[in-house]
């Protein structure tokens, strides 16, 4: 048996969890919640059992809550343990850069260095859906660690599972791509909403990746993350999708929603609210020009209407080639 | 004194047997080696118009060697290799070193005139120990040299820095260290006297081929198995622009990561820094930082540290300035970056302990070595180091009176980009009063990082008014570079030497108070 931990009991969580049990694992899940049973998946309540159960641990906890639970686990891993999160998201940090006195963003897998003894960490990404992972359907996940041994690890995590699992060494990467595609996704959802016929919306898109690709990079990302499964991928099943939660917030924020009710009647935790002016002022700081970040944070969010935002975006100076 | 150090000359035969045997013994393909280190050395050899008929001959010979013969030839090679990088410490030297060392490295590097001028005359003398000054966790790191070894990982400016730094531990009563030496430093008239004597090997960059790196890994890991604390300077070679180290190799000092989980052996990584008033190389340093960078040269042979006169110079400047030279220790890390206690346990960021056997455990609870994941765990120590050295870096007075001084050339000169500015013919002249506030300004900034553990500050650089501080540069610069550098003219101040302002504000650049464009 193929022993794995998944720790965090929401949607994302169970379908991980699902999806590992389906393909034989023996997944032990650590939730708070009661829940229906899911087969071949035991529950805890212990995250000393969930470390003691495996050396490969999933965390999917919504990204607020990382440090949190990070530190808390933590004191129950040791160097052997193998920690993947899957978990959208940048973490706010007084910055570590003596010349810059400022807040920082961080990827989470720096926020699980700082609050647990593990060295070996992996992220989750690509355009793998819930809905798809949990029915069983064929699907696509990508997984980064400079660590031979996590991407092996996952790999065989899943290998009964319908799932094809694609790896990358640039860990930094998939999470900014995993991040910023979140927040684009707000945007095309809101550019459908507001009627933006496909072919802008496909350019939004396309020049939202490249832009996401510049920040990232100065973040220490590798470019081709971004047009890869991690970053344009993964935003290409948010234009088909109507499921994904930023998606339904970008649309709600079109119909003149007020963005912190909107995520409220959502149900859902979404961190683009939060993340976007954060990213916006992180390109500013590095040089990086970002129209589109600076769109969704400074206009979306501000309630700006649509052919306003849009007309700032046809008007912003051109940077680059098409 | 104990250290093992001083049993080395007792193991070099053994040793050198030791690391053959583990090179030929871990070979997979012989012959793909020897290929690999003829094709290397014919390469090398033919492009310097040498002599590489061994080579070709060796090359040639490849394809009727059986397996037996090929391991036979392996083994020939790596005792040759081996031979060439093995050591020499004599403690004879080391006694008498360490005690002449603070009396002036001109004196001791010219064992001539020790002859001449008899020990008792020199040893009364101590004006640069003074000057030497060593901070940081230094009883720890004693303790933990009784526990393990002790791998020290610098910041590397000058050639002087392995001296300098032998007598820093010297000076913090921490055992000796031996160490890597460029081959090149060898045939210093200079320096091969220290190199030869004070527990360095010899590390010969011109040579590329894999079978030598293998050796000169298996005998750096030996030496860190047995307890010899060690010294490498993982910038990999001096720092061009005079920065403080953004991107580290490690490489040599991989192996003592290797060390541990070979024999159990308890490894303690210090990353330090040595900071200077004045660098011996600075002109040929940054002269060769401005270069194309694929001009820049890898090794310089022809630097102020083969010339004697320039290394007099230097050292009865800095004999004579308080402060002016700085080693200071950071905190010791396990293998994997964890800080480590004086009992040399391990603990993560949280504070709790952590057994660092298990990060090299596998799924069947053995320990072993992976290459991949190593090399991971290296490249993250790394980066703990150079956050250490921007901590541990101590300003002194050259870099805050250069960091003013270059804010204002390009304040004098807005727009213009790097090679513009450093290549002026003509002197800018600023105003006396601008420079000291541009100056007090500096200080500012760096007492607020001081403040914030960001940085250290020497003794001048906290206690000194802008105009002392600028009198003191001036006088120091001037008086080791080979023209003058600034120069304060009634009212005004020239900018005389754009170049080594620049070198010297480079110490700075990546905490921010330096201009950043001159490190990148």
């Amino acid at each position: 048996m193929n022993p794995v931990s998944v720790v965090g009991g929401g949607a994302w969580g169970i379908a991980l969890a699902t999806a590992a049990a389906r393909g034989g694992a023996d997944v032990l899940l650590h939730t708070r919640r009661e829940g229906e049973p899911i087969p071949g998946v035991r529950r805890t309540r212990s995250l000393a059992e969930a470390a003691k159960h495996a050396r490969l641990v999933l965390l999917t906890v919504p990204s607020a809550h990382v440090r949190e639970v990070g530190r808390a686990l933590g004191a129950h891993l040791d160097g052997h343990h193998l920690l993947v999160h899957g978990v959208r998201g940048l973490a706010a940090v007084p910055s570590r850069t003596p010349s810059f006195e400022g807040e920082d963003l961080v990827t989470l897998s720096t926020v699980l260095r700082e609050e647990t003894p593990v060295r070996r960490f992996g992220a989750l990404g690509g355009p793998v859906l819930t809905g798809e992972l949990s029915r069983g359907e064929p699907c696509v996940m990508v997984v980064a660690s400079h660590y031979t041994e996590v991407l092996a690890a996952v790999r065989s995590a899943f290998a009964g599972s319908f799932m094809r699992i694609y790896t990358t060494p640039d860990l930094v990467g998939l999470e900014w791509a995993s991040a910023l595609t979140g927040i684009l996704a707000v945007a095309i959802g809101f550019a459908r909403g507001a009627g933006v016929g496909a072919g802008l919306v496909s350019a939004f898109a396309i020049r939202g990746v490249h832009e996401a690709a510049r920040i990232a990079v100065a973040a220490g990302a590798e470019e081709r993350t971004f047009t890869g499964l991690g970053g344009f991928g993964d935003l290409l099943a948010a234009i088909g999708e109507e499921d994904r939660p930023e998606v339904r917030l970008g649309l709600a924020l079109a119909r003149g929603e007020e963005p912190t009710s909107a995520i409220a009647a959502l149900g859902e935790r979404i961190e683009a609210l939060s993340l976007a002016p954060r990213v916006a002022d992180f390109a500013a700081r590095h040089g990086v020009v970002a129209p589109i970040l600076d769109a969704v944070a400074h206009g979306l969010f501000a309630q700006k209407n649509a052919p306003e935002i849009i007309s700032t975006l046809m008007t912003a100076p051109m940077t680059g080639g098409a | 004194m104990t250290a093992p150090i001083f049993r080395f000359n007792q193991q070099r035969d053994d040793l050198v047997q030791t690391v053959v045997e583990r090179v030929v013994a871990e070979a997979r393909d012989p012959v793909l080696l020897l290929n690999d280190a003829a094709y290397h050395e014919l390469r090398r050899l033919d492009a310097a118009g040498k002599d590489s008929s061994r080579w070709r001959k060796l090359a040639r010979s490849l394809g009727g060697l059986d397996h037996h013969a090929a391991r036979q030839r392996l083994r020939e090679l790596a005792d040759e290799h081996a031979h060439d990088v093995d050591g020499n410490f004599d403690p004879r030297v080391y006694a008498f070193a360490s005690r002449v060392l603070p009396v002036g490295l001109s004196i001791l590097l010219r064992p001539q005139v020790l002859k001449e001028r008899g020990l008792g005359d020199v040893l009364r003398g101590n004006a640069l120990a003074e000057r030497i000054r060593t901070s940081g966790p230094i009883d720890r790191i004693q303790r933990l040299a009784e526990r393990g070894t002790v791998v020290y990982v610098p910041t590397h400016l000058s050639n002087l820095d392995s001296p300098v730094f032998a007598y820093a531990l010297e000076s913090a009563r921490l055992p000796p260290v031996t160490y890597g030496a460029g081959k090149n430093l060898f045939t210093n008239p200079v320096l091969s006297f220290f190199m030869r004597n004070l527990g360095a090997y010899r590390v010969d960059r011109r040579l590329r081929h894999e079978l030598y790196k293998l050796v000169l890994k298996a005998y750096s890991c030996i030496l860190i198995e047995r307890g010899f604390h060690s010294l490498f300077f993982p910038g990999g070679t001096r720092s061009r622009s005079g920065g403080v180290e953004r991107k580290l190799k490690l490489g040599l000092a991989g192996t003592g990561l290797e060390a541990f989980i070979r024999t159990g052996q308890r490894v303690f990584f210090v990353p330090a820094t040595i900071n200077y008033m004045l660098t011996l190389e600075a002109e040929t340093l940054i002269d060769d930082h401005l270069k194309d960078a694929g001009k820049a040269r890898y090794i310089i042979e022809d630097d102020e540290s083969t010339r004697l006169g320039r290394i007099t110079q230097l050292v009865n400047q800095l004999a004579h300035m308080e402060g002016s030279c700085a080693v200071r220790f950071g905190e010791p890390v396990d293998p994997f970056g964890n800080v480590v206690d004086d009992r040399g346990e391990s603990y993560d960021r949280q504070g709790r302990q952590v057994d660092p056997r298990s990060y090299v455990v596998g799924d069947d609870g053995q320990v072993r070595q992976d290459g991949n994941r190593d090399g991971q765990y290296t490249r993250e120590l790394g980066e703990v180091a150079m956050e250490q050295y921007l901590c541990d870096t101590v300003a002194m007075t050259t870099h805050v009176v250069a960091t003013a001084a270059f804010a204002r050339l390009r304040a004098a000169h807005g727009g213009k980009d790097l090679f513009a500015l450093v290549r002026r013919a003509d002197e800018t002249i600023v105003p006396r009063a601008d420079m000291l506030t541009e100056i007090e300004g500096v200080q500012a900034r760096l007492a607020d990082l001081d403040r914030r553990g960001a940085i250290q500050l020497s003794t001048a650089v906290r206690g000194a008014t802008a105009s002392e501080l600028l009198g003191e540069a001036e006088r120091a610069l001037n008086g080791y570079h080979a023209s003058p550098v600034l120069h304060t003219q009634g009212e005004g101040v020239a900018l005389l030497d754009p170049k080594v302002l620049l070198y010297y504000q480079n110490r700075l650049a990546n905490h921010g108070v330096g201009w950043i464009g001159g490190v990148r």
